[in-house]
């Protein structure tokens, strides 16, 4: 599910999903005003996008409203 | 010097949610569970050794906290024998309405059988602690009731690491007449634990918690104590505990024990060096926290809270560096919700939300410990 009005801050991709909302909350914090995609959102932490994915379906395991 | 943990190693830093069992005491699991299936309770035989392995394992944990074999009663771990103390403690007086006190930075296993007992009709009294989340001794003097049956009173906090003055407590609860027990699960095989020395009547331990497995501990009753058994079945553990003894578990958790024991002075200077270093990095490189707990804490025992972000963040940013601690407050869906224990230290709020444990253990090094705070500060510069 696309959630509106924002965009990644490094590249410009838009509709980021609630799932990428929801993971940029989780990893930057809760008052974090800036998003990436998972793509960005991985290259920032220096990760790989698989460890960011497997983070999101913990997080959903554990029932997370943030999340889909 | 930034030190990042770019290898695929893990550092486990969370030795107080669980510690990695001791190698030999896992192989000696394995070889017992192999060539000793029999019930220990069997009148063959085959079981002879089984009984003897019991007994040796018996003897083994009561040195190590100077007790009596007789007075150790396996259980299944630290939760069965914290519900064991209190419940049984209190159910044959329950038309009286007895009283509880415990305090309020206990672990769940306490204060969620303290909850059980309310609802059958038992008052329940939490005494607070100061902001280093010690109980004090004049304010149990003050709030023993004739009808309080049992005082309960952690040694060492699982979140904090504070060790309370249990000695004391002990005393002013005897000076009534009272029983006191503590759950000491975070506390045996880390630092000495002498229940004569202590004057407590009842104490609990968790194997896994002292590099033993899971799934077994045992609770300490001092002799002449008679509490009600909490598990009712056959006649093991001299008809107070009922249910087969996991005798591999057992014998497993007394070597671990043994061993955690004979080591502790060497264990506890090498991972207080540990504690230092990581102090030392997170100040060096000018990050704002608390260490929660004051001096008299377990060694390796962090609790630190820093300003203005969210414990679960800082967790998940270390794992995905690789580097396991736990956190102070739980995400339940989309509230986050502030553990009893830094509310009753009065942690404030711009802290209490940043708050994590960072446990080390004897398989960790001063490099694990430099890489954390390296890791830790790089994570705050970006939240």
């Amino acid at each position: 599910m696309a959630t509106k009005n924002f965009k990644c801050i490094a590249c410009g991709k838009s509709s980021l999903s609630k799932n990428e909302i929801g993971i940029n909350k989780k990893l930057l914090g809760m008052k974090s005003k800036n998003f990436y995609c998972l793509e960005c959102l991985a290259n920032l932490l220096e990760v790989e996008p698989q460890d960011i994915l497997d983070k999101i379906e913990d997080f959903k395991r554990d029932g997370c409203k943030l999340f889909e | 010097m930034t030190v990042a943990n770019s290898s695929s190693e893990i550092i486990y830093a969370d030795n107080a949610a669980t510690t990695k069992p001791d190698a030999e005491a896992l192989a000696l699991m394995f070889e017992l569970q192999e060539k000793f299936f029999a019930n220990p309770s069997s009148a063959y035989k085959l079981s002879r050794p089984l009984k003897k392995i019991l007994q040796e394992s018996r003897e083994k944990i009561a040195a190590c906290i100077n007790a009596k074999p007789q007075e150790i009663f396996f259980t299944s771990g630290g939760t069965e024998s914290d519900n064991w103390a209190i419940k049984s403690s209190v159910l044959e007086s329950l038309p009286e309405r007895p009283n509880i006190i415990t305090s309020a930075v206990e672990h769940k296993a306490i204060l969620n059988s303290c909850a059980a007992m309310k609802n059958l009709g038992c008052s329940v009294t939490k005494l607070p602690v100061d902001k280093f989340g010690a109980v004090n001794p004049v304010d149990l003097r003050e709030k023993i009731l004739p009808q309080t049956k049992i005082v309960s009173v952690m040694l060492a906090n699982n979140e904090v690491g504070t060790i309370q003055p249990v000695k004391n407590l002990a005393n002013v609860a005897h000076e009534h007449g009272k029983i006191f027990h503590s759950d000491a699960v975070q506390a045996v095989g880390h630092i000495p634990v002498d229940v004569d020395e202590f004057g407590v009547d009842m104490l609990s331990a968790s194997a896994h918690k002292f590099n033993g497995t899971k799934g077994v501990g045992f609770l300490y009753v001092r002799t002449g104590l008679n509490i009600a058994p909490y598990i009712d079945g056959g006649g093991q553990e001299f008809s107070r505990r009922a249910g087969t003894e996991n005798v591999p578990a057992v014998a497993a958790m007394a070597l671990a024990l043994e061993k955690n024991c004979r080591d502790m002075n060497v264990t506890a200077k090498k991972i207080s060096a540990c504690e230092k270093i990581l102090l030392d990095k997170l100040k060096s490189n000018g990050v704002d926290f608390i260490l929660n707990g004051g001096d008299n804490r377990l060694p390796g025992h962090l609790s630190l809270s820093f300003k203005d972000c969210d414990g679960e963040t800082l967790l998940h940013r270390l794992d995905l560096k690789n580097i396991c601690v736990s956190t102070g407050s739980a995400c339940n869906s989309q509230q986050v919700q502030k553990s009893h224990v830094l509310q009753a230290l009065n942690i404030s709020e711009d802290y209490i939300y940043g708050t994590i444990r960072i446990t080390f253990g004897k398989e960790n090094s001063c490099y694990e410990a430099e890489i954390i705070g390296e890791s830790l500060t790089d994570i705050l510069r970006t939240i």
